[in-house]
């Protein structure tokens, strides 16, 4: 079985993060309206429960989560645990990009040598795979 | 260190795990049915097999528990504070991918392992 990293799975690993990113905003829209609510009963809990299962953002984040799910788990049949965890923490680099280049946010020195790390983190991960390839 | 931020350091390294092995036990499951998915039709199938095997329900009751303490993690610590703690899960996902799952993590798997962790650490306190 090929167990190397190829653009395709790259492209879905890419695709599933963001999807991560869409469930988590999401969830947030979804209790956003709430932003005052004081949960001190097991009634308040139920009545908090109604009111973001109203919410279509709810609906939209939980069906997130299963494409999510089909997604990482079709990934998974095509390679290793240990690499598909790596490059998918592309989202680190990812995040903070998109908050420079849409939102105009200012990215500190040390973040940068953060985004650095992760990315010669990423190319390690994804070489391993093909100096395996290689040898078999 | 006061014994409050060992015990939040502890809860996140318990959910920690908790994402570790959620994941550990969907790869074992995707592992079992030996399918190579290439195309929407076999990633539904592969779907509706995944969702019959107990040990990715198992899977998903765990990340439910990680949920939760993850909220009250959140609720008592810093987002950056708790995000820098937790990308430890990559070298938990490492090791068990080696010891229960039979993966080859050489040493450039590792050395990104690492410097993901660092890189992560850095953005999160950036």
């Amino acid at each position: 079985m090929k167990k190397n990293l190829t653009l395709k799975i790259l492209f879905l690993l890419i695709f599933s993060d963001i999807l991560e990113t869409f469930t988590h905003y999401c969830f947030k829209r979804s209790v956003i309206g709430e932003i005052n609510f004081q949960i001190t009963s097991l009634s308040d809990c139920l009545a908090f429960a109604q009111s973001a299962l109203a919410s279509p953002f709810l609906w939209a984040a939980l069906l997130s989560i299963l494409l999510t799910f089909i997604i990482w788990s079709s990934i998974l049949s095509r390679i290793d645990l240990s690499v598909a965890v790596l490059v998918a923490s592309f989202s680190y680099i990812f995040v903070p990009l998109v908050a420079l280049i849409f939102l105009h946010e200012k990215i500190s020195f040390l973040r940068w040598g953060g985004i650095l790390f992760i990315l010669m983190g990423v190319i390690l991960a994804s070489l391993s795979t093909k100096e395996k390839a290689i040898k078999q | 260190m006061n014994p409050n931020l060992i015990f939040i350091i502890f809860l996140i390294v318990i959910t920690s795990i908790c994402d570790a092995s959620r994941e550990i036990l969907t790869k074992f499951a995707v592992n079992s049915l030996d399918t190579n998915v290439d195309g929407f039709k076999k990633a539904a199938w592969l779907f509706i097999q995944l969702i019959m095997i107990p040990w990715v329900w198992l899977g998903f009751l765990i990340s439910i528990l990680s949920l939760f303490i993850w909220l009250y993690v959140l609720s008592k610590a810093d987002l950056n504070f708790a995000f820098s703690v937790d990308s430890m899960h990559y070298l938990f996902v490492a090791l068990a991918s080696r010891i229960f799952l039979k993966e080859k993590v050489g040493l450039a798997r590792w050395m990104g392992t690492f410097l993901i962790v660092v890189g992560i650490i850095l953005v999160s306190l950036g």
